[in-house]
């Protein structure tokens, strides 16, 4: 870390820990929850989100002088769309059977109210290296929250973790089942409330 | 025929419901479920925007951007679909605006009650994830037309059962920490649960 | 505020750049994204035919070439069941789809191991795409496998799994008469005293309907090739 200034670093820590996009800002979570059964997909389309929004935040704070106000949205609109849309050709070309289990949800980053909320909020009005940081840091808040919750669904749904199973045999054999529960979406819903009720009982926040 | 459509709506509304089995419109469910008034507003936004998006995203996807569609032109070979999502996304907002400027000029009083939410919709995910579901289902246009329209419809039931339960919940106790988001999210759950006790109807 | 035509020319400009950028890249993967897709036909050709894939290490692209160059040979039957000459499954026009069919022969030195034949239709949501292998004896089934779908992942998504699509092996497509019955999903678990348990299989809770349009589309499908299959069955030699 010894690379970054200090401002850079709070830049970046910030979302991962105390201001962490999915639960505080209550954005991004649309596209989030159906890659989350399985890690290995909720972790490419980390990959996928960490991508997209460093670099629409950088290009978008390098436009930001130019960008006459009337279209700022919709230019934002096509530059995030054009990245998505690379991020989802760069997939099926070297990543088929991922991108075929992520199917449509590429496509949905467009909409995740993260990638639009910080190129309004920050790379607009900041300057590019902070632009970058800022979308590095939300995204990858974002992932963790993701591979979080998919770690948690697999091991339990699925008693595996990365397609390796975890789940002891003689476990089985005592008649511990798998939760089919946590395949489904309910699943999802539920796992992630708890996360954010843990996080906030440590961070002490309350909702006003 | 008929027959097909409805268990294609129904499915669409209860058993597949977009927001509760696909989390799709997550963001503007979590923030205006709030109150019961404005989450049927939205709904209802939401329903009449599917219900004509998914048909005009099909006639484009058809015409003009699959592979070999551009065959009226005289251009068989070319294939355009990677262009999907930018022009789905833009025909989303261009349809938006036009349905702001319709109400305007022809119904005041939806425009009064709808007219606020349908800038919320444009970045709505289950709009743009209602076209896109239907090009990866490769869907005919009736088809099209029905799952935008009952989509909308289980988007709808959904935020308007949430911010019923909402209400309710005013008066419970809820652990301090869990307040707002995370009772929101836990309830979703329960609901979703709740959905897919649906799966049982036998189509 | 800037004036109009700045604000134009800057649209125009952004369009320009990024439709630009955005037809390089499609172009450039377009030949890498076909070969994906080939590669993952012919896999699953192969999987249906029982060519099994070590799990730890999954095939590459060149052993997927090598085992579909080596093993596998491609020929197109007419609607009688003979023949098609001087074709191979790639070349079939879009015209000819209802004329011609394709079928894929697994060879082991110059014996015959089995047929795999594409198959396809609706399911609950989606079109599901795959291939069904048969026997030499051309009624017994060798294996079944979808490469695409759309179903629920979880529910009708299962039917690519191997705990369904191992069900299919060794069930009958024919009746001991000799009529063509295909094989049946169907709700809950097959019961094993029926005298069609060798027609049916388990079907896939929660999914009824992705069941019911497998069922449907296995036996459409079967009957465009029911010709074909009879001539196995006699003994026939291709």
């Amino acid at each position: 870390m010894a690379l970054l200034d200090k401002k850079s670093r709070q830049v970046i820590k910030d979302p991962l820990m105390n201001n962490n996009p999915i639960t505080l800002q209550v954005l991004g979570i649309c596209s989030a929850l159906a890659v989350t059964v399985k890690m290995d997909t909720a972790l490419v389309m980390s990959a996928a989100v960490v991508f997209v929004l460093t670099m629409s935040n950088t290009i978008l704070s390098l436009l930001r002088s130019f960008i006459p106000s009337r279209v700022r949205i919709i230019v934002m609109l096509a530059v995030i769309a054009s990245l998505v849309i690379l991020t989802d050709q760069v997939l099926r070309a070297y990543m088929y059977d991922m991108s075929k289990q992520l199917s449509v949800f590429v496509g949905l980053i467009i909409t995740n109210c993260i990638v639009m909320g910080r190129a309004e909020a920050f790379a607009t009005q900041n300057p590019p290296g902070k632009a970058f940081f800022d979308g590095l840091g939300n995204a990858l808040g974002y992932g963790l929250i993701l591979v979080g919750v998919s770690a948690f669904r697999e091991i339990l749904g699925s008693g595996s973790l990365l397609g390796f199973s975890v789940v002891p045999q003689w476990l089985y054999g005592m008649g511990y089942e798998n939760n089919g529960l946590m395949v489904l979406s309910p699943g999802a819903f539920i796992i992630l409330g708890l996360i954010i009720w843990v996080q906030r009982s440590l961070g002490k926040i309350e909702e006003s | 025929m008929l027959e097909h459509y409805i268990s294609l709506a129904t499915k669409a509304i209860f058993i597949e419901n977009i927001l509760l089995a696909y989390f799709l419109g997550m963001c503007s469910f979590l923030a205006i479920s709030k109150r019961v008034d404005t989450s049927i507003g939205l709904g209802l936004a939401v329903t009449f925007v599917l219900t004509i998006t998914a048909p005009a995203n099909w006639a484009i996807h058809h015409f003009f951007l699959e592979k070999g569609a551009l065959s009226w032109a005289g251009l068989p070979d070319v294939d355009l679909s990677y262009l999907n999502f930018i022009v789905f996304i833009s025909v989303i907002a261009a349809m938006v605006q036009l349905v702001e400027m319709i109400l305007d000029r022809f119904s005041q009083k939806l425009y009064h009650n709808l007219g606020i939410f349908l800038p919320l919709i444009a970045v709505n995910c289950s709009i743009l994830g209602g076209s896109l579901f239907l090009v990866e289902r490769d869907y005919t246009f009736m088809e099209s037309t029905v799952f935008g329209f009952g989509s909308g419809l289980g988007w709808f039931l959904a935020i308007a059962s949430m911010a019923s339960i909402r209400y309710k919940l005013r008066y419970s106790h809820v652990p301090v920490h869990l307040k707002g988001l995370g009772i929101t999210m836990l309830l979703t759950g329960l609901l979703s649960m709740a959905f897919m006790a649906f799966s049982g109807i036998d189509l | 505020m800037r004036s109009n035509a700045y604000t134009l020319f800057f649209t125009a400009i952004i369009t320009v750049v990024l439709g630009f950028l955005l037809s390089i890249a499609a172009t450039t993967l377009k030949e890498r994204q076909e070969l994906n897709m080939n590669i993952d036909i012919q896999k699953n050709i192969l999987r249906a035919l029982e060519f099994e894939e070590n799990p730890e290490i999954p095939w590459t692209v060149n052993d997927v070439q090598y085992l579909f160059t080596n093993f596998i040979r491609g020929i197109v039957v007419q609607q009688d069941g003979s023949l098609a000459e001087g074709i191979v499954p790639a070349n079939i026009n879009d015209e000819d789809e209802d004329k011609l069919f394709p079928v894929f022969l697994k060879f082991k030195g110059e014996v015959c191991e089995g047929y795999a034949i594409p198959i396809s239709g609706k399911g609950l949501w989606s079109t599901l795409y795959g291939y069904l292998a048969i026997h030499p004896d051309g009624k017994t089934v060798k294996g079944i496998t979808f490469y695409k779908h759309g179903e629920t992942p979880g529910l009708g998504g299962e039917v690519d799994k191997r705990w369904f699509t191992d069900n299919f092996k060794g069930k009958s497509l024919f009746s001991d008469d000799g009529t063509l019955v295909s094989i049946a999903v169907v709700r809950g678990v097959v019961d094993g005293e029926s005298k069609t348990v060798q027609h049916q299989v388990d079907g896939i809770s929660g999914a009824t309907m992705t069941g019911k349009g497998l069922t449907n589309f296995l036996l459409s499908d079967l009957k465009k090739y029911e010709p074909f299959l009879k001539r196995i069955a006699a003994g026939d030699q291709l």
